[in-house]
């Protein structure tokens, strides 16, 4: 692939300190991501998905090397610039589905529109999003803990949505889903990749993997297998 | 619109992170209540004695200007004359008086008089007061008239305006004396002194009785001669002071006042001086209290908002990761501060509007000061400082929610 890649990891790795000694999640890992691809990461628990994750996502900042988005080194880039990549170009879809809780499903799905455009949603872009992932109207004014776990993570994919980024991290989207919902989740995901929509996914699923056009395994925070 | 394009108004205020401020507000409504009392204690005090404090100063500076511009002057030292031990100023002690005095300046008044406690009966009443005798000029010079004439001959008196209310005199009214023989003297009112005010420190005319030199001669006799006491007015009261010393070391024959002296010197400068030391030291203590009461409050603030911050790690956490701004976290919980302070602040000062009027009523009877500038100032010093302690003890939670890392943050419980 000769295109420029959506994220590209030079020997990164994480360290965290511990009384107990040094924890290495991330151990000099070489990685990019390229526009259009569906990359599943697999691996068992504590190797490191979940920090890789997050870097890629710009939600932390690796101990040593290099990450570039779009080409850029994200360490020449400032918190505010980072805020606005997560904002207007990242969606990320989390096991916890970390809906607001203070806020109704309409209400988390309109705030990172209001984030980028400083007032409220007068189009019909919120309500058509929810609809989209299968809220009925009245479940839109529901707050979270109205809601099942499967309609909250359909609210917390709108929301990833709702800025129309290109690309989407999953870390275990359907973690918390019995396999009826997983599938239901997948679907709109996969129909997301098909509308030309890059996405990472974590997963401890091989039949959720499935979906993927690419499957990374890590280890203790070494790739492994591509 | 770019982020660099935004105004700063557009940064300040973001009308999402207002109302999660709010609704975390109204969501902790008891706990908002609990550190909201700390503030409105705060406010209400610093505002309420503040008030009080401006209330009192405003209402004894309009009573004791008028007349912290005089010395009265009184003789404590004996003379024997005749054969009789006796106290006065003798003609001569005036004139020493009078040349300490122009060593200083030539911008005075100086009135001699005779003064002493008689009973006075009026109709079937009988009353203290106190009777001065002193010539016309100096009547005139000393005191104003709100109605009637001077009194001239001996039996026309004037009298203040505070005993003619007591005591239901007018123009024309009969007061009765009796004199050191025994006889019985009636005098006519002629006319009515005005009110020196409660805060009197020169010569005060509320309960008193002024005759010509005549008159008091009659009734009390003449002493031989001798004055009982000399007010001296300057007409610049900042030379009191002086003039004060200078008639020390005349009289006395040294600057400083002990039981040998002659003279005894009421000085109305220095008293309001020290009145003035007063009023300060006492706003100086209750600003002291006040202030302690407001840091009381920051502190309980400042720990409800940690406490508020640390509930929140997780929202804070999942704000950032979908791109929130690390100023819109520092924003969401300075309102949320800033919001306890404003209504905490406002209730506070309401407060104060209410109790002031209170005190001042009974500390001296008067609630007009309350109307003054410098006790209405109050209500927008009690607001500012109240929404600016809050967000001080906002400020370093709301820091700290900002900077904390979005990743753990959203890892925690
Ligand atoms: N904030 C942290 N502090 C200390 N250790 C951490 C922290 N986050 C993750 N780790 C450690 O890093 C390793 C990788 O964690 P993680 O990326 O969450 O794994 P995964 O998502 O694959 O389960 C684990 O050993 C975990 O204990
Ligand atoms: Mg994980």
């Amino acid at each position: 692939m000769d295109s420029i890649p959506v994220v590209e990891l030079h020997d990164v790795s994480k360290i965290y300190p511990m009384p107990a000694g040094d924890v290495h999640a991330l151990n000099h890992v070489n990685f990019s991501i390229h526009v259009g691809e569906f990359v599943a990461i697999m691996g068992p628990s504590g190797s490191g998905k979940s920090t890789l994750m997050n870097i890629i996502g710009c939600l932390d900042v690796p101990t040593s090397g290099i990450v570039k988005i779009n080409g850029m080194s994200t360490s020449d880039m400032k918190d505010d610039e980072l805020t606005i990549h997560r904002r207007d170009n990242i969606g990320f879809i989390f096991q916890k589905y970390n809906l607001i809780s203070l806020l109704t499903a309409y209400e988390n799905v309109e705030y990172p529109l209001i984030l980028k455009y400083g007032r409220h949603d007068t189009t019909t872009r919120t309500a058509d999003l929810l609809r989209m992932v299968g809220l009925t109207d009245a479940q839109m004014q529901h707050t979270p803990y109205e809601l099942s776990g499967g309609q909250q993570q359909r609210v917390s994919i709108a929301r990833a949505l709702a800025n129309d980024p290109t690309f989407l991290l999953c870390d275990e989207p359907t973690g918390n889903l019995d396999s009826k919902m997983s599938t239901q989740i997948m679907e709109l995901l996969k129909d997301l990749h098909s509308k030309g929509r890059t996405i990472v996914m974590v997963t401890h699923n091989p039949a959720t993997a499935e979906y993927a056009d690419r499957i990374v395994i890590i280890r203790d925070g070494v790739i492994v297998n591509e | 619109m770019s982020e660099e394009r935004k105004t700063l108004w557009q940064r300040l205020y973001s009308p999402i992170v207002l109302s999660l401020a709010i609704r975390n507000l109204k969501l902790n409504k008891f706990r908002t209540i609990l550190s909201m009392i700390g503030i409105v204690i705060g406010v209400f005090a610093i505002c309420a004695m503040g008030m009080i404090g401006a209330g009192f100063t405003e209402e004894m500076n309009s009573m004791i200007s008028d007349t912290a511009d005089t010395l009265t002057i009184s003789p404590i030292g004996e003379k024997v004359i005749d054969g009789t031990t006796t106290t006065g100023f003798s003609a001569k002690d005036l004139r020493d008086i009078e040349s300490a005095v122009k060593s200083v300046t030539n911008g005075y008044d100086m009135i001699p008089m005779y003064s002493s406690s008689k009973y006075v009966y009026i109709g079937k009443e009988t009353t203290m007061t106190t009777l001065s005798g002193m010539d016309s000029e100096a009547i005139n010079t000393l005191v104003t008239l709100t109605e009637g004439t001077l009194p001239r001959g001996s039996t026309n008196v004037i009298v203040g305006e505070t005993f003619a209310e007591d005591n239901d005199l007018r123009i024309g009214s009969r007061i009765t004396m009796l004199s050191s023989t025994g006889q019985e003297v009636t005098c006519r009112v002629v006319g009515i002194m005005e009110s020196t005010g409660m805060m009197n420190f020169g010569f005060s005319t509320d309960s008193a009785v002024v005759g010509s030199i005549e008159c008091y001669t009659a009734i009390v006799g003449d002493n031989h001669g001798l004055y009982d006491k000399v007010i001296v007015r300057a007409y610049d009261p900042t030379e009191l002071t002086a003039i004060d010393n200078a008639i020390e070391k005349k009289m006395n024959g040294k600057e400083d006042k002990d039981s040998d002296d002659t003279v005894y010197i009421l000085n109305s400068y220095e008293i309001m001086e020290i009145f003035d030391e007063i009023m300060s030291m006492s706003t100086i203590f209750t600003t002291i209290i006040s202030g302690i009461s407001l840091l009381v409050a920051a502190v309980a603030i400042t720990n409800v908002m940690l406490m508020s911050v640390k509930e929140r790690t997780r929202e804070v956490g999942i704000l950032r990761s979908i791109g929130t701004f690390r100023s819109q976290i520092l924003q969401m919980f300075l309102y949320e501060a800033g919001m306890i302070g404003l209504i905490g602040s406002i209730i506070g000062t309401v407060l104060a509007l209410m109790a002031a009027p209170l005190f001042l009523y009974g500390m001296i009877g008067s609630i007009e000061a309350m109307l003054s500038v410098g006790v209405l100032m109050y209500v927008p010093i009690g607001i500012l400082i109240g929404l600016f302690v809050c967000l001080i003890s906002g400020l370093y939670p709301a820091w700290k929610a900002a900077n904390l890392n979005p990743v753990e943050a959203m890892s925690t419980d």
